[in-house]
């Protein structure tokens, strides 16, 4: 649930940075702002397209797979808390590889990526969590 | 794991479903997250007005533009801008064409482009260096029309090594190569090219492009009929410089 929740906030803080890279929010100008220096750096696309649109369909992911979670269907299930565990982990190694290019590469530090880094910290801090209380639960 | 499913479903465990706070909290955080991002989306840009900058003629450096246009044009379109920003990019690209054909050319203004290289465009200065060893040639509008034109080959996202392209390009347009490439290679005109990010400093640009018309300041891409009906206002006052 926690889970979940942090992850909607996520898909809003990663959409505003899309939105903003895609030059759709503010005024079509290039300044110097650690922000602008960040999004505007060769690190800010990956594998061709924006890292905050990988951003966005990550949270999206695990919005929907905590919503799975949650739901009756899963509510006891270990495996779809290993899954949302894995997405996690692969977003918090994701958000470290980025919070390391922004400090030792490019030297800024944009703040609503750092907002979406502790976001991911968060989420894989209660992910792991809900896992062992779900493995604990099935070991009855 | 999964030998367990009947016990599981019979010891139900309240923190894995949803109590009816979880829809509230879920439901705030969607009205909020997308008040947030639609009013920015949506806001109305301020209307553009102009900023009175002062500052001390006196202090003015060696800044040195490039103008286009007759000398005797009524109003002076200053700009500043980075050759590596896509917002620059966009206003050669769209709206100065236009600018050219029906400011410029008829004489009602001309245009000053002065060099401010944003330090997080690691090729910009490359760039400026380029466009102003073009000009030694007589030809720097075509090379700054050529460099806003292929931003995306030459950018910092693209290339560690911006020289080849901008080589390509002094020869498309017809430069001297030899003389390019050492006046390039010495950073001839990299004093120049500080002391018009100094200039634009002074006068208070912060962002680029940025337009200083009729001693004022207007930051951001300018489309044609703001930029023109700015242009007719400071007609009729005389050019405050």
């Amino acid at each position: 649930m926690i889970v979940a929740a942090l992850s909607l906030a996520g898909i809003f803080v990663a959409l505003y940075l899309l939105l903003y890279k895609l030059g759709l929010i503010g005024a079509l100008s290039c300044s110097v702002g650690s922000c602008e220096t960040v999004n505007s750096s060769r690190w800010a696309t990956f594998l061709g397209l924006p890292v905050a649109g990988w951003g966005v369909a990550w949270y999206v992911g695990m919005f929907v797979l905590a919503l799975v979670s949650t739901g009756e269907k899963f509510a006891q299930s270990s495996l779809i808390s290993l899954i949302l565990l894995l997405v996690a982990a692969t977003g918090l190694v994701f958000s470290l590889y980025l919070t390391y290019i922004e400090l030792f590469r490019i030297h800024a530090i944009c703040q609503w990526c750092v907002v979406s880094a502790i976001l991911v910290t968060i989420i894989f801090l209660v992910s792991v969590s809900e896992y062992r209380e779900r493995k604990a639960g099935s070991e009855y | 794991m999964a030998g367990n499913t009947n016990r599981k479903r019979n010891v139900v465990r309240k923190s894995n479903t949803r109590p009816t706070g979880f829809y509230y909290v879920i439901g705030a955080i969607a009205v909020i997250g997308a008040s947030i991002l639609g009013y920015t989306l949506l806001r109305k840009p301020a209307p553009i007005v102009g900023t009175e900058v002062k500052y001390d003629p006196a202090t003015s450096g060696p800044a040195q533009g490039y103008t286009i246009g007759k000398a005797d044009a009524p109003v002076e379109i200053v700009e500043f801008a980075d050759f590596e920003c896509p917002g620059c990019g966009q206003f050669a690209a769209v709206t100065e064409p236009d600018v050219r054909k029906r400011l410029i050319e008829p004489g009602l203004a001309r245009m000053t482009f002065y060099d401010f290289p944003l330090p997080q465009h690691k090729n910009s200065q490359g760039a400026h260096n380029a466009a102003a060893c073009a000009g030694d040639q007589n030809k720097f509008w075509e090379m700054h029309d050529r460099l806003f034109g292929t931003q995306d080959q030459w950018n910092t996202q693209a290339t560690d090594n911006p020289k080849p392209f901008f080589q390509k390009y002094a020869a498309d347009i017809g430069l001297n190569a030899t003389l390019w490439e050492q006046c390039y290679d010495s950073r001839k005109h990299q004093g120049r090219i500080l002391a018009n990010v100094h200039e634009g400093e002074r006068r208070q640009v912060g962002s680029t492009p940025t337009f200083i018309i009729g001693g004022k300041l207007y930051p951001g891409a300018l489309p044609y009929d703001v930029l023109k009906a700015i242009v007719d206002s400071a007609t009729q006052k005389p050019a405050a410089q």
